[in-house]
């Protein structure tokens, strides 16, 4: 499975060159066009749009297990020597850091959906809030915008958009191959479970390793979640599109919940294009768009942001982007978030921080009597 | 702002949800059964606290909800430690099902702008920040129900105005039981708790009316209602659908909780908080001493 070119001495190269075809963002099309094009997403039965096994480009991650017979004392060795060298920081010397303007792109968080628990405004309305969990996000690489161009899985003509390459989940460098490993010794960060890349303006990139923490987005702003939605397998009509079924009683058999006719006669008589059938339900990539971030806890970074409509199940991965819905846009505008990020251990911040109109629970019971 | 409305709506969307909200009880009544941790060891060198064994029951909220695909360290911690912030700004005290309650609630369109209602806790549920309870009662001869959420900040103060249980783990059937027995006056006192006295069961039998009943009553084995009155084939087919073998189900009940160590896990993490939850309640109880002595 693993690509042809990894097994050369000189692998470095070549594997930057395939992270850089890891899967490109959802919406990298609007974004070049540089002008929202925002369409809803509806599932189109006729695409056929999944893939059950990956990208022959994505480099073998993890490697088979076997009795090494290595002592305790080297085992311990072995430990205390990773956790020496990947504790380290950045290497290189951090970029010089762009200044913010009104078309900036930045970069994203990579977060895990933890669960969901109502709050409440300070109006007294109640919402059900997800928390995700941005945990060790870390900056791997930088593409700048003529490599992402011509290195492109689909060559482009040109392009204005650079990517960086961000990871979460720190592993042990221990179960994974040695090709993987090596996109990361270069940066000194520990190897990451879970890559993606970030399409951003070139002015808002970042020196590989540095960390990004959920303080990247304010209390307030707007942001578009994107996931792997709930995999149901294979379902009937009445679970995946909804149809009605037919009666319980009243000389139904056997049809209760079938879906009727799949088409008519004449020229129509054959199965139209999109005709809504059984099949797979769920496992597809959907992007919810434009939701607010309630409040973020900074040590544990965790963002809570609004409703339990957040894609996939609790424990999935998910990928946060800034809004790109028009009225979201406008306000960042005019309210420019951290640029190119929060660059939290530089900056005293608190523990946890409120949009203005959530209430939090260490304040007094909400009360509309006049004072 | 939209409070008790909204509040309305869920008594009623509960009511159609009955059949699911058993099965979700049955999940606590299970809770209550499991034998009460007692912390014997050292955790980490230092001694914890000694852990009460009615933690479960005076709290049951703490219990995380048990599904697994829902369950999450970090997210069951932070939803604690907002439910304790809440607390330490508002004392909710501890009451079972069968307690009679007071909840004063900020209501946007009630004249000055509060709303207090007094009813019997007919049924308790959900777990963390979701915790609810329904309070029963009639008014100008018209049943009212009304759903709290424990958590809510609307809430202004929760006061148990009678601290007992009754036979039943929920009392549901009160909806088809004569009115009297859900009547209590909304300017009733606060009746004296001896200190560290058990909390009394009262064992009063309501008598049902003639049906068409909201349940069948007769297939919930209740204990605290006067004999049914039914002909021989109802409970014939009652017998039918008994399930005796379901409290020798060792898996259903380990479904329905969470780990004994587990739970300790969580009682040890709130045990700092404990001093302070334990005084309020012990300052609640005297306070009612105190008010009946004068």
């Amino acid at each position: 499975m693993a690509a042809a070119g990894l097994r050369g001495p000189s692998s470095m190269n070549t594997l930057v060159n395939l992270c850089q075809k890891l899967t490109i963002s959802g919406f990298s099309k609007t974004v070049i066009r540089s002008q929202p094009n925002i369409t809803q997403v509806r599932c189109m039965s006729r695409v056929k749009r999944r893939h059950t096994v990956p990208p022959f480009w994505h480099p073998k991650v993890t490697r088979t297990l076997y009795p090494e017979e290595v002592t305790p004392e080297n085992q311990a060795f072995v430990s205390e020597v990773i956790s020496e060298k990947l504790s380290s920081p950045l290497r290189a010397e951090p970029w010089e850091r762009g200044q913010w303007t009104k078309n900036s792109i930045r970069c994203g968080l990579i977060a895990k959906k933890i669960g969901i628990y109502p709050m409440w405004t300070k109006d007294g309305t109640r919402i059900l809030t997800t928390l995700l969990q941005a945990t060790d996000n870390h900056v791997i690489n930088y593409i700048p915008p003529e490599d992402l161009a011509e290195k492109s899985f689909h060559p482009l003509k040109s392009s204005k958009l650079g990517a960086l390459i961000v990871g979460t989940q720190s592993v042990d460098p221990r179960e994974i191959t040695k090709e993987y490993f090596t996109l990361f010794s270069a940066v000194g960060v520990p190897p990451k479970k879970k890559l993606t890349k970030f399409l951003i303006t070139p002015n808002a990139k970042l020196a590989p390793g540095t960390p990004l923490y959920a303080s990247h987005f304010q209390p307030g702003a707007h942001v578009d979640i994107a996931g792997i939605t709930i995999d149901r397998g294979y379902q009937g009509v009445m679970k995946r599109w909804g149809f009605k079924g037919m009666p319980a009683s009243h000389g139904v058999t056997k049809s209760h919940r079938r879906g009727g006719s799949i088409g008519s006669g004449r020229e129509k008589s054959r199965v139209w294009p999109g005709q809504k059938m059984p099949g797979h339900m769920g496992r597809n990539r959907r992007v919810i768009r434009g939701l607010k971030v309630w409040r973020i806890n900074t040590h544990y970074n965790v963002l809570w942001v609004t409703g339990p409509a957040v894609p996939g199940p609790t424990g999935a991965y998910v990928y946060l982007y800034d809004s790109i819905l028009p009225a979201h846009q406008l306000h960042r505008e005019q309210n420019p978030p951290p640029f190119p990020t929060l660059f939290q251990d530089e900056v005293n911040i608190d523990e946890e921080l409120f949009d203005e109109n959530l209430h939090n629970f260490s304040q007094p019971s909400i009360s509309f009597a006049e004072k | 702002m939209a409070g008790t409305a909204r509040q309305g709506v869920l008594c009623l969307a509960r009511k159609f949800a009955g059949l699911e909200l058993n099965s979700r009880r049955s999940a606590w009544t299970a809770v209550s059964k499991v034998f009460p941790y007692v912390s014997s060891t050292d955790h980490g060198g230092e001694k914890k606290k000694e852990v009460p064994h009615d933690f479960r029951v005076v709290y049951p909220e703490f219990i995380p909800d048990p599904k697994p695909e829902f369950r999450n360290r970090l997210r069951e911690k932070l939803e604690r430690k907002d439910m304790l912030n809440r607390r330490n700004i508002m004392e909710i005290p501890e009451f079972y099902v069968g307690s009679i309650m007071a909840v004063t609630v900020a209501d946007f369109n009630a004249s000055g702008k509060t709303n207090r209602f007094v009813g019997i806790c007919i049924q308790r549920g959900g777990s963390g920040l979701r915790a609810w309870f329904i309070l029963r009662n009639v008014i100008d001869h018209q049943g009212v129900e009304i759903l709290y959420e424990m958590y809510s900040p609307l809430l202004q103060s929760v006061e148990v105005l009678r601290l007992e249980k009754r036979l039943d783990e929920e009392l549901l059937y009160l909806r088809d039981a004569l009115p009297e027995y859900s009547t209590f006056p909304l300017d009733m006192d606060v009746e004296p708790v001896l200190e560290g006295a058990p909390v009394p069961v009262n064992p009063i039998k309501v008598q049902l009316k003639p049906g068409p009943w909201h349940e069948r009553w007769e297939r919930k084995d209740l204990q605290g209602v006067l004999d049914l009155g039914l002909p021989e084939r109802f409970y014939k087919r009652a017998k039918l659908h008994e399930k005796p073998w379901e409290k020798y189900d060792l898996m259903k009940e380990y479904r329905a909780t969470i780990p004994e160590e587990e739970q300790a896990d969580i009682f040890h993490e709130i045990a700092p908080h404990y001093p302070q939850l334990e005084a309020s309640r012990r300052r609640i109880r005297r306070r009612r001493v105190q008010s009946a002595r004068s």
